[in-house]
């Protein structure tokens, strides 16, 4: 009798699992499609400027920026690294952490003054833990990022770079390159390598040959001059949007596999709690059957 | 009539897509209005008002900094914020005003810094009292 009500009752606690797991699932997916359509609309500005890029380099401007040179020395470091605030989204955060640890080891020599910025609580977390000092935490990026919150980081590193007092920017996030993939990749934001504004696939390759008639006002050179840090701050901005973005994908699938799991628990849980009902009124019944045959 | 199609993009979304008849930006040095059929031009915007004209209408915008690409009545205006005039603050923007006032000016990249923090505040505060 004791074994299939245990049984019946780990069923329901399993039961009620999978309506939270399943309802998390449904909620990440909604953010999930916010998150998608706030990136669509990113890449609006990102093409926008990939195209402006073109047209000025186009006319044969040399492009030159204190941003773009490669700092022989490097004094100055800083790794910031994009995590979430909630887990609960399989190897998400994880994955992110270890890239992290992996930098972060890579910069810490003696000649480097390098800062730890972490963003998310479960990276703050899991990085103390590892034993490493965090500088700055930010708990205020959920899953949408505002371009305005993001563009008071960006502006502190630019004065922090043009004043000297930093050499090096890396970025730990997850980069989202599909809806089935994502990974964990750590880019170095400053000093900018190439000037594409943020975005891989751009149509500057057959909009470079167009002519260039355009008139610049004042000088090409000081639209050039303006356009680096403005790409500087969309490619950081795209950082925060991938993360959100991937975080929520992490959560879906995790959240995904829970309820299968708990489904697939629950259906075995049935079998042997029918099995255990059934021996048990065959045991009742040969009881019964025992008391007759010793009352003959 | 031609008319010109404004396109307002901001990093987070496109924030304003209409047709006006006269379009006029915040250049980095200047004003400079747009007619229709204007000559291809890019231009560095500076911190000010975008003004869009249509009829006796007339739409203002903060904008804060970026560029104009003018090509085929197209107007595309890249820029970092794009605020209507009416949602800005005074009381706000006299107080960012005199944060960007107090911040040090030591060295001279720290001094061009916070020009462009004063004169970022002070471009708002003018269009916030203007539309008041």
């Amino acid at each position: 009798m004791a074994k299939a009500r245990a049984l019946d009752k780990r069923r329901k606690s399993i039961r009620n699992i999978r309506k939270i797991t399943r309802t998390m699932e449904l909620i990440a997916r909604a953010r999930f499609k916010k998150a998608m359509d706030r990136a669509t609309a990113a890449t609006a500005y990102t093409q926008r400027i990939t195209q402006l890029v073109a047209d000025v380099a186009a006319t044969g401007v040399a492009v030159s920026h204190p941003l773009l040179e490669d700092r022989p020395e490097v004094r100055h470091a800083t790794l910031l690294v994009l995590t979430a605030n909630r887990g609960l989204c399989g190897g998400y955060n994880g994955a992110v952490v270890r890239a992290a640890q992996h930098r972060w080891k890579e910069l810490n020599e003696p000649s480097v003054q390098s800062r730890l910025e972490v963003s998310g609580k479960r990276g703050q977390v899991a990085l103390k833990y590892r034993g490493l000092a965090i500088d700055t935490l930010y708990n205020h990026f959920e899953d949408k990022p505002r371009f305005d919150e993001v563009e008071v980081l960006a502006d502190r590193y630019l004065e922090e770079f043009v004043t000297g007092r930093l050499d090096r920017l890396d970025v730990v996030y997850t980069r989202f390159l599909s809806v089935s993939r994502q990974e964990a990749v750590v880019q170095t934001l400053l000093p900018l390598k190439a000037l594409d504004g943020g975005t891989a696939d751009s149509g500057s390759a057959d909009r470079a040959g167009s002519d260039s008639t355009y008139e610049f006002l004042p000088t090409a050179a000081s639209i050039l001059e303006e356009v680096v840090p403005a790409s500087f701050k969309v490619k950081l901005f795209k950082c925060f949007l991938d993360a959100a973005v991937s975080e929520q994908i992490a959560r879906m699938v995790a959240m995904k596999s829970a309820t299968e799991n708990a489904s697939d628990l629950i259906r075995q849980l049935s079998l042997t709690y029918n099995r255990a009902r059934q021996s048990q009124i065959t045991g009742e019944i040969m009881e019964v059957i025992g008391g007759v045959e010793a009352l003959k | 009539m031609a008319e010109l199609r404004c396109i307002v993009v901001t990093p987070e979304a496109t924030a304003l897509e209409e047709n006006a008849s006269f379009v006029a930006v915040p250049l980095y040095d200047g004003e400079l209005g747009i007619g229709v059929d204007h000559t291809p031009l890019i231009g560095r915007l500076g911190f000010g008002e975008l003004r869009l004209g249509r009829g006796a209408q007339v739409a203002r915008y903060y904008v804060d900094g970026g560029f104009v690409q003018v090509a085929d009545n197209v107007v595309s205006i890249l820029t970092g914020r794009a605020v209507p005039a009416g949602q800005l603050n005074p009381e706000t923007l006299r107080a960012q005003l005199a944060a960007a006032k107090e911040r040090p000016a030591t060295s001279p990249e720290l001094l061009e810094i916070r020009s462009r923090l004063v004169a970022q505040a002070r471009a708002q505060l003018r269009v916030a009292t203007r539309s008041s």
